[in-house]
């Protein structure tokens, strides 16, 4: 697992036409929907999003209550899929449908948010660092990068995860957001060196306009199509590495449903019960594939290369 | 770009093939025990190696340093004590083939087997025996059981480094040694038996050092290269054992580091022979294989699971609070997250052990008491508008992928129907020990303990005696004092009669019962499958198993599963042939 790291090659190249790229709303969305990868993307991410919104509304169960009664079997084992356990019961006999659905909300919401927290800081940084190129201030940022990204981001959130005396959904999103941003910044300041120096920046620059209004109005919309990808492809990352700090038991505490500790709690039943850690792999699987595909379609359009 | 992006796909699509593949590998049926190559009748015979695992490792192999899990059933095998505990836990002969008990049970006179030899042929005398007391209570060992035999003359002198000298154990001959005690002690025997005073070769010396090769009178012995350390340990018949005839097996090996699902794998491939560590849900699969069922077997129960609560801090310094929780565990349910290991407990003492109490009413899952108990303590509870109870939320400090993780789970929904609402802290295994037994650190958690010997003092006196009391490593992890308590311990401590005592015990448990410092909810059994070729085997109820009259009977073509590797290093370390020969005497054999 690793996040995603910035690249300068992703946008070498695109430098030029930079400023043209941008197609008419109308443009845009077809070729979008031309695109393959983006539309299996976009059912994978609806198929979850609608998991999400109406999966814990439509479960017959509780996710957090156990069933004595109908959620074992004569063997004092889960109950498999059926019509009154969809996925069948976990391994305190809760229903594995509604903790899956609840799971999705929690995933989702951290991935979508930690992801938000990354991109803003990253582009914020990476935007000052491309702007201010070779004085102090980039030099600074750069170094805390470099050092960031020296060290391997599960270890980082998990030393954090540790650190912590509890861990929350809040401390989850805050701990991932506050550490994914490295990758975004990279990618974002060499955008915004190429940015920088194309004719109507300078122009900008020569008719007086201030610093914030040309960052305002003519870098940030012009870095916005990469990281819009960066930040689709950083969601699926994000939602990985809270499935697998709930594995190793340093994300949300029980019984809070997560899919990681899902699928930790369900690996000794594998022979007996495999539904248990087979619905939030699949789920895992279905998202982190969904978001990638997303990501890989906004990229055919958006990149100016293949356009 | 793509390459770093493609990252994440490859390891989702890994672990999601990964779950099929494991999925589809393991059928739902299991295959068939292989069968023993001799009727049930047959006698046994000796030769053959019996192949064990464990998921946990093995630091030091000295009967003065005994701190991992695993070591006492090694230990067990290479060290021969006094007295020893019999498949019942009784006090049985081991090296001593008597004793006598005077002075009102102040004196204690061992009297020695003659000819009893170590592994380096040496025969064992009455000094023997006191040098690896000395050695083994001495200071300088890392004993962590030396404050059990405190009752010895003289101990506190050695414990205090005044000297060197152990007053209380004298040689009064080649075979006879006698331990005097400052006060009667009807635990003395128990704690003999364990494994901290066994006699050990005289390479050990007087003082502990962990360069010493283990060496003792047991029935098996290491040989040089036997320990591989983090990998196997391997230990080879003791031709000089002083019971004629045995063991039968030539050796027996453990593999460390194995987990319950590859234990498993190759217990069913035949690689392993006997099995202890199952997964609940393998378990399970065993017990209703009518084919597997006559080859297991469960443990005598010897733990206790319950919830700690610590007296000490707000809610639980509320007697009527502590009440209420030990009503409120509906035990019948919880034992149902490992029904194959758990069975519902009323008090302290499990079954399996002297003092338990069949006649004990002890604590019942009684929902509208535990409601009634909450109103007396001032925090009235309606269930139906789900309002008042314990006003904040109480922590509960468990420990990562335990059992208690689970159970802790279940635990959070009953409570939550008296409105005490509680809060999973999971932390790992050592924060959680350091938690536990740290004054005022954790008010509620899980409580289990298992015996060192089998009587009910092993459970009481660590548990709830107010001396076991520490602001850090307190053993009494609910912090309960209370004065009778310690009285009624005490006496019983004193108490060589056994009818006499089993009442004191019984009187404790009335008080700890109603006192409530900890639910007591469960106790846990191990259980142990073997495959059919492995005859004359028994679960130990200290020892987990005992090796010495078992025997291998597997039919010569049937070892195809096993490793040819390993067999062929193994033949080699024992110098010998695997092939199994009939049962000889130990004196031919050398």
């Amino acid at each position: 697992m690793s996040t995603w790291r910035g690249d300068d090659r992703s946008v070498s190249g695109a430098a030029a036409r930079v400023s043209g790229a941008a197609s008419p709303p109308v443009r845009m969305r077809d070729a979008l929907l031309r695109n393959t990868a983006f539309r299996a993307g976009l059912v994978l991410v609806g198929l979850l999003v609608t998991l999400a919104l109406l999966g814990p509304i439509v479960a017959r169960h509780d996710p957090y209550t156990s069933d004595f009664v109908g959620g074992i079997t004569s063997e004092n084992l889960p109950v498999g899929p059926s019509a009154e356990y969809w996925l069948g019961t976990d391994r305190i006999f809760r229903d594995v449908f509604a903790r899956l659905a609840t799971g999705a909300r929690i995933s989702l919401a951290i991935g979508i948010a930690a992801t938000a927290i990354a991109t803003c800081v990253g582009t914020v940084v990476g935007v000052l660092a491309g702007w201010y190129e070779g004085r102090a201030l980039d030099t600074v940022l750069m170094r805390l990068v470099d050092v960031g990204l020296a060290f391997p981001f599960l270890l980082i959130v998990m030393a954090l995860g540790a650190a912590l005396d509890r861990t929350t959904a809040t401390t989850i999103l805050l701990t991932l957001g506050l550490t994914g941003w490295l990758g975004v910044a990279r990618m974002v300041r060499a955008k915004t060196l190429q940015v920088r120096n194309l004719d109507f920046v300078v122009a900008a620059r020569a008719l007086g306009q201030s610093t914030w209004r040309i960052l305002a109005k003519h870098v940030l919309p012009n870095v916005a199509g990469p990281v819009v990808v960066i930040a689709t492809l950083l969601v699926a990352q994000m939602i990985l590495a809270e499935s697998v700090l709930s594995y190793l038991g340093a994300g949300i505490s029980p019984p809070t449903p997560t899919w990681g500790h899902m699928l930790l709690e369900g690996q000794d039943y594998l022979t007996a019960a495999p539904w248990i850690s087979g619905a939030p792999a699949a789920a895992i699987l279905v998202a982190v594939l969904g978001f990638n595909l997303l990501g890989d379609g906004l990229r055919d359009v958006l990149d100016p290369r293949k356009t | 770009m793509s390459s770093t992006r493609a990252r994440p796909d490859r390891r989702a699509i890994a672990l999601a093939a990964a779950l099929a593949t494991s999925t589809l590998a393991c059928s739902r049926e299991l295959p068939a025990p292989i069968p023993a190559a001799s009727p049930d009748d047959a006698e046994p015979r000796r030769g053959g190696v019996l192949d064990l695992a464990t998921f946990g490792d093995l630091r030091a192999l000295d009967p003065a340093n005994v701190s991992d899990g695993m070591a006492p059933q090694i230990l067990e095998t290479i060290f021969a004590g006094l007295v020893d505990y019999d498949a019942d836990g009784k006090i049985q002969p081991d090296i001593a083939e008597r004793w006598v008990v005077e002075d009102g049970g102040k004196t204690f006179r061992f009297f020695l087997r003659p000819n009893v030899r170590f592994h380096d042929g040496e025969e064992v005398t009455a000094d023997d025996v006191k040098r690896s007391v000395v050695r083994a209570l001495h200071p300088s060992a890392p004993n962590p059981y030396s404050p059990y035999y405190a009752s010895i003359v003289g101990y506190a002198d050695l414990a205090a480094k005044k000297t060197d000298e152990l007053v209380g154990v004298e040689v009064e001959g080649k075979y006879v040694v006698t331990f005097r005690l400052t006060e009667p002690d009807a635990t003395f025997l128990y704690v003999l038996a364990m494994l901290p005073l066994r006699p050990v070769c005289k390479s050990a010396g007087d003082r502990y050092s962990d360069t010493w090769h283990p060496c003792g009178a047991g029935p098996f012995k290491l040989p040089p290269d036997g320990w591989q350390r983090g990998h196997t340990l391997t230990v080879v018949r003791h031709e000089g054992y002083f019971r004629p005839g045995l063991p039968y097996l030539d050796a027996v090996r453990w593999t460390f580091h194995q987990n319950p699902s590859s234990q498993t794998l190759r217990f069913l491939r035949g690689e392993l022979d006997v099995i202890k560590d199952l997964s609940a849900a393998d378990l399970l699969r065993f017990q209703a294989d009518a084919r597997w069922k006559p080859f297991g077997e469960y443990d005598a129960e010897r733990q206790i699971l319950g919830e700690a609560m610590n007296v000490r801090t707000p809610p639980f310094d509320n007697v009527e609070i502590r009440r209420a929780v030990a009503k409120a565990i509906d035990r019948e349910a919880l034992q149902k997250v490992r029904a194959a290991n758990l069975r519902a407990t009323n008090q302290v003492v499990p079954p399996g052990v002297f003092g338990y109490d069949p006649t004990l009413e002890g604590q019942r899952y009684d929902y509208e008491g535990a409601l009634e108990h909450m109103r007396r303590a001032g925090y009235p509870y309606d269930p139906v508008t789900k309002t008042g109870g314990w006003p904040h939320v109480v922590p509960y400090t468990v420990y990562k992928m335990g059992l208690q993780d689970f159970t802790g789970q279940v635990l959070k929904q009953q409570l939550e129907r008296i409105g005490i609402r509680i809060e999973l802290r999971v932390v790992n295994y050592p924060t959680f020990i350091a938690l536990r037994g740290r004054r005022d650190a954790s008010p509620f958690g899980p409580g289990f303990w298992m015996n060192d010997y089998p009587d009910a003092m092993s459970f009481l006196e660590p548990l709830f005696h107010s001396k076991s009391i520490a602001d850090e490593d307190s053993s009494n992890w609910s912090f309960y004092s209370n004065p009778r308590v310690d009285e009624l311990l005490d006496q019983a401590h004193r108490e060589l009669d056994d009818d006499r005592r089993k009442k004191l015990y019984s009187e404790v448990q009335r008080i700890l019962v109603d006192d409530a410092p900890w639910a007591f909810t469960q106790n846990y059994r191990f259980y142990t499958q073997r495959q059919a070729y492995v005859r004359g085997h028994r679960t130990h109820p200290m020892w987990v198993h005992d090796l010495t009259r078992t025997w291998i009977d597997r039919a010569a073509g049937s070892v195809a599963g096993r490793s040819i590797l390993s067999e062929r290093s193994f033949a080699a370390l024992l110098g010998t042939s695997r092939a199994a020969a009939p049962a000889r005497s130990p004196r031919e054999g050398r």
